[in-house]
């Protein structure tokens, strides 16, 4: 793999080593690249399945979603709970709607 | 359009219990809206995807948070379909079983609450997927190896209950459960095993406590949700050998098996094998069009081709052994040794590692999605669900059951993308992949009747499976039938003591598929 696991998992919980209950895990504020690698890097880095499935269908040069020069908020917030082709959606459980909504405009703007 | 109500209860009453677990769990954590209710639908669904559809999802980020939604739901009779990581691709991904329920997503409870590098185990959350966890144990610089699945979104506790499996010496993961701590459908919380005892430090060490072992009835079903679960983890081996062994003719099925059986029983071969058909091979690195454009399944022909100008052949398997560098020799030698005796033609290509190399893709530790990928074969909007048929791994048995495994896939236009999964000593799950394009409604209704087909046909010759999608459950069920279906019946008494008013993940591999 090429991303680096140790940005993958911004959810990791954070009371490690005790078995005490009743406490609430904190959801840490994840910035949209955080966001990005932990829940969409796998597929939408360079040689992820994304990547290659977009590579036919896009224009030269941008099948990496960070290099697409024309991905508008409102595309990548349908597609991130409805899924497309063979994308499976993301619960908000997974991505909430208000990461989602800064990761979406970031992708927006970004390039 | 109006909202979705879960079965047999009204809108006011779902009101309430939605008022309910907002109380319990946070407004926001609490997902009744479309867009929401659209991400928990089975993007593989076989078939229309709203018949699996949910009436919302509440996400609990502790214990406690739980029991308050438990009782509400029990109030009100709100079905609720548990789910970890939510990520059970082609079994229903998220979605429930019975339409509209509530999904219960317990994502958000992922502490990874211990890690014991002497006795080797971890203690999870439902919400610690295998990214989590792999992640956690190199945080910690833990000596311990995770066995994890194909691909590594998924729950490590929803992939042990499911039964799914890995490639390591602890590859059967439900066999690694060790002690469970679990809430009934009435929101009291138990721990089974030596958890029960006060103050324990063995919960994890020793399956089998004074009375019966809980923990296996705690997976594949719906009589409590599990909140805690120690998994064993394997203490890094000093060595490992990579071995992939191609078999050039469809005909030599039996003694390969037979060969690998032997090898698999006296545990010379100490990690679960994986053996793929020409069909399976086909798909490494090709589109399907690049190969065939016709109608149907690809051609046998056609696929020997393909293989033969690629220098593969017609079956292949990948095992790998885990020893000290000198006892992996006299493991290699006695493999070399059974094959040239009984298959002289098998190519045998081995690699190798020792602790401090750089790891290397065969060694099959690293955590991704590339696997997903397969999805797309058959064009359009991919989905694929599985036939999990578990065999004896006896080459006459094997045969027969791959035989009219295959001719089925073939007589209903399908390609048999069939791998073989040599589990435990004494075992072999044969996974029959159906890979569909969910736009072309002709095939994927031609999918599901070669499903039903299938259990049909097997169930007749004494088989059935190792799980099933949702839209399968209440068929599968019915391949148990000995004693008048008595096991079903019994999971059924079991089920309406511990739920009386049925609301856990009703018809889960269909045990409480009548309601009460």
């Amino acid at each position: 793999m090429n991303v680096p696991t140790k940005a993958l998992l911004c959810t990791l919980p954070l009371a490690i080593g005790t078995l005490a209950l009743g406490a609430v895990p904190a959801h840490p504020q994840r910035s949209e690249q955080q966001v990005f690698r932990a829940s969409c890097a796998y597929c939408h880095d360079a040689g992820g399945w994304g990547t290659r499935t977009l590579a036919r269908r896009v224009p030269a040069g941008e099948a990496e979603l960070l290099k697409r020069k024309n991905l508008p908020a409102d595309y990548t917030r349908f597609v991130v709970r409805r899924g497309v082709g063979a994308m499976p959606p993301l619960t908000p459980t997974d991505v909430t709607d208000e990461e989602l909504e800064r990761m979406a405009r970031w992708l927006d703007q970004k390039n | 359009m109006v909202d979705p109500v879960p079965p047999r209860v009204s809108a006011a009453a779902f009101h309430m219990a939605l008022a309910e677990f907002r109380k319990a769990v946070g407004q926001e954590w609490v997902f009744t809206d479309e867009d929401d209710r659209a991400s928990y639908l089975d993007p593989f669904a076989i078939g229309d995807a709203s018949e699996h559809a949910s009436a919302g999802a509440v996400a609990p980020g502790t214990v406690d948070q739980l029991r308050s939604v438990m009782e509400a739901a029990n109030r009100h009779k709100i079905p609720v379909w548990p789910v970890s990581m939510g990520k059970n691709f082609a079994y229903g991904t998220a979605a429930p079983k019975l339409k509209n329920s509530v999904v219960l997503d317990l994502k958000r409870m992922n502490r990874v609450l211990e890690v014991n590098e002497r006795l080797g185990y971890a203690v999870v959350e439902p919400g610690v997927s295998f990214f989590a966890l792999k992640e956690e144990l190199e945080r910690r610089g833990s000596k311990l190896w995770m066995s994890g699945p194909s691909h590594s979104w998924g729950s490590v506790i929803g992939n042990a209950l499911e039964h799914g499996v890995g490639y390591t010496p602890y590859g059967t993961h439900a066999e690694a459960i060790c002690g469970m701590e679990v809430m009934l459908a009435d929101g009291s919380l138990v721990r089974t095993g030596l958890g029960a005892v006060q103050n324990t430090q063995e919960w994890q060490c020793y399956k089998w406590p004074f009375g019966p072992n809980w923990d296996g009835l705690f997976t594949q079903s719906n009589f409590a949700v599990v909140t805690k679960m120690g998994i064993w983890l394997m203490p890094e081996p000093a060595g490992m050998a990579g071995v992939a062994i191609s078999i050039a003719r469809r005909d030599q099925l039996p003694a390969l098996i037979d060969v690998l059986q032997r090898l698999r029983l006296d545990d010379t071969i100490n990690a679960p094998y994986t053996l793929t058909n020409a069909w399976r091979q086909l798909t490494s690195g090709r589109r399907r069009p690049d190969v065939y454009t016709g109608p149907g399944a690809i051609p046998r022909e056609t696929v020997e081709s393909v293989l033969s100008a690629a220098g593969s052949g017609w079956w292949n398997v990948i095992f790998n052994l885990f020893d000290r560098p000198a006892a992996l020799d006299l493991r290699l030698a006695a493999i070399t040794e059974e094959f040239s005796t009984h298959l002289p033609d098998a190519r045998i290509k081995i690699q190798r590692w020792k602790r401090g190399d750089p790891q290397q893709p065969w060694m099959r530790q690293d955590v991704g999605l590339a696997p997903l990928a397969i999805v797309d074969w058959a064009g359009g909007r991919g989905g694929h669900t599985d036939l999990g048929p578990i065999v004896a791994p006896v080459g006459e048995r094997v045969e027969q059951v791959y035989a009219a495994v295959e001719a089925r896939f073939l007589a209903f236009g399908m390609d048999p993308w069939i791998g073989m999964f040599g589990i435990g000593n004494r075992a072999l799950i044969m996974v029959a992949d159906l890979i569909y394009n969910r736009d072309d409604a002709d095939m994927v209704a031609r999918c599901r009747e070669l499903f039903r087909t299938l259990c049909d046909e097997l169930a007749g010759m004494g088989i059935a499976l190792y799980r099933s999608h949702i839209t399968f459950m209440d068929d599968v069920v019915k391949m148990h039938a000995w004693g008048d279906h008595a096991l079903p019946r019994l999971n059924n008494r079991l089920k309406d003591m511990l739920d009386p008013t049925g609301i856990l993940a009703p018809g889960k591999q269909g045990i409480g598929s009548e309601r009460p």
